[in-house]
């Protein structure tokens, strides 16, 4: 009774937010483009123009400062390399986000095997400081009840909203076969506090657009290959409960693909990065990845593919 | 992974009509999404538990599969070596055939580039061209003296395709399309159904023989656009037949002319569409149901034990019994430690295991096998159980393949063993097996021979008292017979004979490392499934058993005890001396794979 008196209130003071804010749903266009340059790069003798992060060295464990002669060229040649010491303190990582005032987010994520990633740290964020470069703890979220060693991951996806310094963070921590326990975390950042959950969902990589007019985080999930929606409200919260918009099933060359990654464009099209996922350890460069774009079709209020 | 914020699109939205249901919607949602609970169950699928697998050896041989085998044959002797299309074509369909085979780009892929040997092609359609097929076409054409000639490659597994203008004798665009099917010709169906048909899962699933008109290809025509063998890399198909609310699924492999396996789904007009059937999902679920999830009982030749595939250590063999006695309370693969240099300390640290949610990084390709041991007399002697874990990629760069097998004889005699078959990211790998076998009984104590010393010290077996480990090397004394250790519990043990290339599995020495732990129940020394225990690159014994003996070792005497072995293989790709190698060689135009197994592992025989 208590929870469902609470819920009511909750959603009267959240209807009230939400009429008071419904200017805020004109969205700038730029608004979800807020990520900043690090100012520890240039202070460590880098090009800003010409440096990028990478977790995906299969060499060096940590977070690596790269600076390249083509930025955005995979092939070009690497002029220089960095790791300030902290950097490796996680282990191996793999998500990496920038805010608005160049502090970097990322979470740790096994390669090949947990022999530098042990599974009570996958559902930690580190946070590496604009200014100092120095990565730490910033958020330890709220470990599964049981933690089980057939299932290797937690944080898998991390995306982040300008408007309201919202992260939003996937972890499929604790989940079994025939379990799913995973949540995705809305984490105010400045605060340093989880806003919003959802839970029962082994959500991995995320997206968010606006292009149906409403402000939506896209996911999907290591147990299928649909693809959701959850719409958010102005102060970033999750608002309903996840829908699905459309599937990779029996699309791309394995036909049962799994979403390691959104993003989108200028014209708010969706690309989904597929990928072959079964909780294991197989190492990532025996997966193909393949891209595949989305349209949203605003006649048929429905997501098409674009071939 | 370099991450990108990209740019979101503006949107307005209307508001004000939609509020009343937003707090309905409220009401409801909110109470489904805070709850926490237990998690979400997802049901377990029966119908993997009853799914066949079939191993490629086991195939059997249907006269008319010899006869397109022997057919594929001549044709690969032809200048020409391409299988025409075997289905009815007119007078113009058939002289686009024979232009589209003198084009040039066409024609690319007829034969290996390097070994000039000819690479099985098939014309699996001539079809009316569409208007939709000639846009890179410059040139005048008459669209209804156009057609459009695909032809697949089967060891390359790419599609050609000529658009050709019979009227005008030419090929006016052609191109081809990497790891792409076409659709399969009519011909080429019937085979399929037909190899479905005369196979005897599909018949012992179903109950009778199905006749061929039976099996519904047709309606699945559409999902013939991609290969059902995603694994394999070869063209699959899924004839399936229907029977009440249920049907079989017959994934059949036109490469190999073979059935790869065949499994139920529930059929409906409503609810979510039942995944695709595959070569991969087919396998990782039978794998999983019927091994990860459940331990299997094995009794065979006095040998009883109970058997099951772990998370990250391999096949697990578990209360191993010879005559109703015990021997081992368990046995497994713990890791694959692979170094690449001993300067730079490059490699990988691997398990095996369960295909789905575990820390496995070489997955269990299929299910466990068992097969009598003979010896070269042709005699049996015992039995096999064999488990083989591969990456998806394998025979090709940086990928792997791994083979764990057991042995055990009807004297008493076994052996736990492993092999690496390449092929890894080089040839100068060294790949590091870790067993643990954790023997019966509470009062082991473990003996090390010791041939006589210079200094008039006798030869003999002599007990390690603690903890320890011990290199196999030139200096090493082993008796007569080949021993090095004993475990014994003063009436009955085993002698423990490495493996030095003599047991004519290929083997060319384990140079192992043997350590003694004494199990102590409740301390986490890998009676559960361990996570990798020691990195990739440690040339010396540092392979992660010693965690459990340092710094301080437990006295052994008249313990439990578990013997440690790593064996070390260094691979070699020089041609005649292969080993932990793989590479792909031409057979009948399609590629296969030519293994280099470097087998480890000890040998145990009973003392008496």
């Amino acid at each position: 009774m208590k929870d469902s008196f609470s819920c009511s209130l909750l959603c009267a003071i959240f209807c009230l937010m939400f009429l008071a804010s419904c200017k805020e749903e004109e969205i700038e266009f730029s608004s979800n483009n807020c990520k900043a340059n690090p100012s520890f790069i240039q202070a460590m003798g880098f090009t800003p123009r010409n440096s990028f992060f990478s977790t995906s060295d299969e060499r060096t464990m940590g977070l690596l400062l790269l600076e390249s002669e083509q930025p955005g060229n995979p092939k070009a040649r690497i002029t220089k390399s960095l790791q300030h010491p902290s950097w490796r303190r996680a282990g191996w990582l793999a998500p990496i986000l920038l805010d608005e005032a160049g502090n970097i987010y990322t979470a740790p994520a096994p390669f090949i095997n947990i022999l530098d990633n042990p599974i009570a740290n996958n559902n930690t964020i580190y946070k590496i400081d604009s200014k100092t470069g120095l990565m730490d703890e910033f958020l330890r979220l709220p470990f599964a009840d049981s933690i089980n060693t057939d299932n290797p991951f937690g944080i898998i996806g991390m995306i982040y909203l300008c408007e309201t310094a919202t992260l939003y963070v996937s972890t499929v921590a604790g989940s079994r076969r025939y379990k799913e326990k995973g949540h995705i975390y809305a984490i105010d950042v400045k605060a340093k506090k989880i806003i919003d959950e959802i839970n029962h969902t082994d959500a991995m990589g995320m997206g968010i657009s606006y292009v149906t007019g409403q402000r939506k985080l896209y996911f999907g999930t290591g147990r299928n290959s649909a693809i959701y929606s959850v719409n958010l409200s102005a102060k970033g919260n999750f608002s309903g409960s996840p829908v699905e918009e459309f599937t990779l099933q029996d699309m791309g060359p394995r036909g049962d693909d799994k979403v390691r990654r959104i993003t989108t464009d200028q014209y708010g099209n969706l690309t989904v990065h597929g990928i072959e996922f079964n909780f294991n350890l197989i190492a990532p460069r025996e997966k193909q990845e393949t891209l595949y774009k989305f349209s949203w079709n605003a006649d048929e209020k429905k997501w098409v593919s674009l071939k | 992974m370099l991450t990108h914020l990209k740019r979101m699109k503006q949107g307005n939205r209307p508001f004000s009509v939609f509020s009343f249901f937003i707090i309905i919607f409220l009401f409801i949602s909110c109470s489904n999404k805070k709850n926490s609970g237990e998690g979400k169950i997802i049901s377990k699928n029966e119908d993997a538990l009853n799914s066949v697998l079939l191993s490629a050896d086991s195939l059997i041989t249907l006269p008319f599969v010899i006869e397109r085998v022997n057919e594929i044959k001549t044709v690969l002797q032809l200048p020409r070596p391409v299988l025409l299309c075997k289905d009815r074509l007119d007078p113009n369909q058939s002289a686009a055939q024979l232009i589209a085979l003198n084009d040039t780009v066409f024609t690319q892929f007829l034969k290996d580039p390097f070994s000039k040997q000819p690479l099985r092609n098939e014309i699996f359609g001539v079809y009316p061209a569409r208007q939709s097929d000639m846009g890179a076409v410059k040139q005048p054409y008459n669209l209804s003296s156009c057609f459009r000639v695909e032809m697949y490659n089967y060891a390359l597994n790419n599609t050609s395709i000529a658009l050709v203008d019979v009227q005008q004798q030419k090929v006016l665009h052609s191109y081809y399309l990497a790891n792409s099917q076409p659709d399969i010709s009519a011909y080429l169906r019937g085979l399929a159904v037909k190899i479905a048909v005369e196979s005897p899962e599909v018949q012992q699933a179903l109950g009778i023989k199905p006749e061929e008109k039976n099996a519904l290809m047709a309606s699945t025509k559409t999902s013939l656009n991609r290969s059902r063998c995603e694994r394999s890399r070869h063209l699959c198909v899924a004839p399936t037949f229907v029977k009440g609310d249920k049907a079989l699924w017959a994934i059949v492999d036109l490469t190999d002319h073979r059935l790869v396996g065949v499994r139920w789904t529930n059929v409906g007009n409503s609810g979510p569409a039942a995944p695709m059937m595959t070569e991969r999902r087919l396998q990782d679920d039978k794998i999983t149901s019927c091994y990860c999830e459940v331990e299997q009982k094995l009794n065979r030749n006095g040998w009883s034990m109970n058997y099951m595939l772990t998370s990250s250590d391999g096949l697990r063999i578990s209360d191993v019994r010879f005559n109703n006695k015990p021997v081992l309370r368990n046995a497994k693969l713990v890791d694959w430690h692979v170094s690449y240099s001993g300067t730079d300390g490059f490699g990988y640290s691997d398990a095996v295991g369960c295909p789905y949610f575990s820390q496995a990084a070489v997955v269990a390709w299929d299910i466990p096998k068992i097969a009598e041991l003979k010896d070269e007399k042709n005699n049996a002697i015992g039995f096999v159980l064999e488990q083989t874990y591969r990456s998806e990629g394998w025979p090709t760069p940086c990928n792997y393949n791994y083979r764990q097998r057991f042995e055990f004889y009807n004297d008493g005699k076994f052996r736990v063993a492993c092999a690496s078959i390449g092929r890894g990211c080089g040839n100068m790998g060294t790949y590091r097996p870790v067993f643990r076998i954790a023997f019966a009984g509470e009062q082991n104590n473990f003996y090390q021979w010791r041939n006589a010393g210079g200094t008039g010290s006798e030869a003999g077996w002599q007990q390690w008292q603690k903890e320890k480990w011990n290199e196999q090397n030139s200096l090493s004394s082993f008796t007569a017979e080949g021993y090095q250790y004993k475990i014994s519990n003063g009436q009955a043990g085993y002698y423990i004979e490495p493996g030095r290339g003599q047991f004519k599995d290929g083997g060319r020495g384990d140079f192992s490392f043997v350590y003694v732990t004494k199990n102590i129940p409740g301390r986490e020394e890998g009676e559960n499934d361990l996570p990798t225990i020691g990195p990739c690159c440690n040339n010396d014994y540092h392979q992660g058993p010693e965690k459990f003996i340092e710094p301080q070792p437990d006295d052994i005497s008249n313990s439990s005890l578990v013997v440690w072995y790593v064996a070390q293989m260094k691979n070699d790709d020089r041609k005649g001396n292969e080993y932990c190698w793989a590479e792909n060689v031409l057979e009948n135009g399609i590629w296969k794979t030519k293994v280099y197994p470097c087998f480890a592992g000890p040998l145990f025989v009973p003392v008496n």
